[in-house]
């Protein structure tokens, strides 16, 4: 409705022809896909936002737009005041997803710095040719499919016979029995389960990071680096002082991605663990999408639990803009 | 170009050359390990598949698991072959056009209210779709799209993050060009068919790849609104195959195999375009 208001006025308005034929194509050319968006997108995050002040569910007529209202009742807050303090098996489910999706992102972050920062550092010290075959093997997970290197993961976690077990007996350590079912073995209080489903999140995530560290020490000038060895400075001493503030930027801003990657993972949880032992996997999205499409439950449920996790990113990416445009040069 | 001695002194000094060589060595068959371990163990026998414990390799490899896939009349796998296939060009094409489109009028073209309507763009780009997951499944199911593979393509027409970065290039692009056109007769639509589009092979490339391996790796949104087996897409048949034939590992491992290679092919191609452009976008 705004687009067409704003088309009378300035195909009127203005005086140029020329400009008011392209102003005129402008906004013929963009009003369909706007409204398509508006259709698309935005209209269904206000319903979103809407539907987590009802008590919804689908089969029941409601009276209203949207089938909200009459059968489906307004419940206010009442969505949001269930999942923090209710006692219903969903509210707790949650309350346990929300602690696990932020375990699980604390411990993929930290363990995805301390493999990429360092392997980055080495592949930015050889030659070229072999730099970007390396690049291109450690980037490959990234690509796959993630429900290919599920299958492949439920093989290598297999209990008994998978590789990882082969892997402890050859070396001679007892592997455990099972290791993604086993409720009850659990260390410095991170479920087993948990810690394989990190490794396995890791294995298939890396690779991305490591190509952006790389191009950032490549973007570094060769003359800071000179100029520091000019004044005396040993190797260790400018890979410290140049080299790593230099890059502290670049470690921020991939380690906001990483958090936002990690909060949205779905298909190794759904597949690998199925949430399981106990709950012990269970994560954000997981509850919203059992609640809404595999239990049928009050969508409403649902949706206030997906908007606790919208605002979660919605923080999460402010902060990244921040750190994008802060003034930044070498 | 870098010479032995203007090389800068890294990690590599420190740690001698060989040392970084075996770290990265290690690094690779970590990676690579475990596609490998499934690759041959799908050319396993079904006994040497239950066999504890296993040996890596096959004694006797055998492509049995491939041809049954392939063959199999209870398997959809040609027709669920043809819905990927289907969706994800049908949505490059769409995307690429619609991206490509928007692109061009935001870069070039002065009106008002072009801020608010670029903000709804950037709105939309941080928007993860999760938020809009269960809405917009109700918004298919009253546009009667369930179950179809429309319902993959047709809420995909606009990609939000495809306008931002078509219109960073077409921004580049020198306006000069533009109104030679225009006083030799172009129309605005004819600007953008035969002056733009021509310079924006690279850009269109890219984005036309990575939505692509997004389309073809899609599994949550499939997951949700398909249902019937004759609809589904790949990552769906490959789950549906675990579920369905736990006795039948084989099987299972040949189909994982089947969906990583089209995507592999592509790579070996692109790879180092495929990794550059990925760099560049989480900085965009």
């Amino acid at each position: 409705m705004e687009i067409n208001a704003f088309f009378k006025k300035d195909t009127v308005s203005d005086g140029g022809k020329l400009m008011a034929k392209q102003r005129r194509f402008a906004y013929t050319g963009l009003a369909p896909i706007l409204l398509y968006m508006g259709l698309f997108t935005l209209f269904p995050i206000v319903w979103a936002v809407v539907m987590s002040f009802f008590s919804y569910t689908p089969i029941r007529e409601g009276s209203g737009f949207l089938g909200l209202g009459g059968a489906n009742p307004f419940v206010g807050i009442g969505n949001y005041i269930e999942l923090f303090t209710g006692t219903s098996k969903p509210a707790e489910v949650f309350r346990l997803a929300v602690k696990n999706t932020f375990l699980f992102t604390a411990l993929v972050l930290p363990l995805n710095l301390v493999i990429t920062l360092p392997l980055a550092v080495i592949l930015e010290s050889i030659g070229d040719r072999f730099k970007t075959m390396f690049r291109a093997i450690y980037f490959l997970p990234t690509i796959s499919s993630s429900v290919a290197l599920v299958i492949i993961w439920s093989y290598m976690y297999a209990p008994g016979w998978g590789m990882l077990s082969l892997m402890f007996k050859a070396v001679g350590l007892i592997p455990p029995k099972s290791w993604l079912q086993d409720p009850n073995t659990i260390y410095f209080g991170v479920p087993l389960a948990m810690i394989c489903v990190v490794i396995a999140h890791v294995w298939q995530d890396f690779g991305y990071n490591l190509v952006i560290f790389v191009a950032a020490l490549q973007s570094i000038p060769k003359t800071l680096r000179e100029a520091a060895r000019v004044d005396g400075a040993n190797a260790w001493q400018e890979f410290w002082l140049v080299v790593v503030p230099l890059l502290r930027r670049t470690v921020l801003l991939t380690s906001v991605l990483t958090v936002l990657s990690s909060l949205q993972v779905f298909v190794i949880f759904q597949l690998l663990t199925r949430g399981g032992p106990k709950n012990q996997t269970q994560t954000m999205l997981l509850s919203i999408y059992e609640n809404a499409f595999r239990f049928a439950n009050n969508l409403g449920l649902s949706s206030a639990m997906s908007m606790i996790l919208f605002i979660i990113i919605l923080v999460l990416t402010v902060t990244q803009f921040r750190i994008l445009r802060a003034e930044w040069e070498y | 170009m870098t010479t032995p001695t203007r090389k800068s002194p890294s990690f590599g000094f420190i740690l001698g050359k060989s040392g970084a060589y075996a770290i990265l060595i290690v690094g690779l068959v970590g990676t690579l390990l475990p596609f490998f371990y499934i690759m041959v163990s799908s050319l396993k026998t079904e006994a040497e598949l239950r066999q504890t414990p296993p040996d890596f390799f096959s004694k006797e490899p055998t492509l049995k698991h491939y041809t049954t896939i392939l063959t199999d009349k209870d398997i959809p796998l040609a027709r669920n072959l043809l819905n990927s296939i289907f969706v994800s060009v049908t949505r490059v094409f769409i995307s690429l056009f619609t991206s490509s489109f928007a692109g061009y009028i935001f870069a070039k073209y002065h009106f008002k209210g072009k801020n608010l309507a670029f903000g709804m763009i950037l709105i939309q780009i941080m928007i993860p779709f999760q938020v809009v997951m269960i809405p917009s499944y109700l918004l298919v199911v009253k546009l009667k799209l369930i179950d179809s593979l429309w319902a993959l393509i047709i809420p995909a027409f606009i990609d939000s993050y495809g306008i931002f970065m078509m219109k960073q290039f077409i921004e580049a692009l020198p306006a000069e060009l533009m109104d030679a056109a225009r006083i030799d007769g172009a129309s605005e639509f004819g600007i953008y068919t035969r002056i733009v589009l021509p310079q924006m092979g690279p850009p269109l490339a890219s984005l036309g790849i990575f939505t692509f391996m997004a389309t073809w790796n899609d599994y949550l949104w499939p997951l949700i609104v398909l249902t019937s087996p004759e609809k589904r897409t790949i990552p769906l048949l490959v789950v549906w195959f675990q579920t369905q034939h736990v006795s039948n590992q084989g099987l299972v491992l040949a189909a994982s195999i089947l969906t990583l290679l089209p995507i592999f092919f592509v790579y070996i191609f692109l790879q180092r375009w495929i990794v550059d452009q990925a760099t560049q976008s989480a900085f965009k």
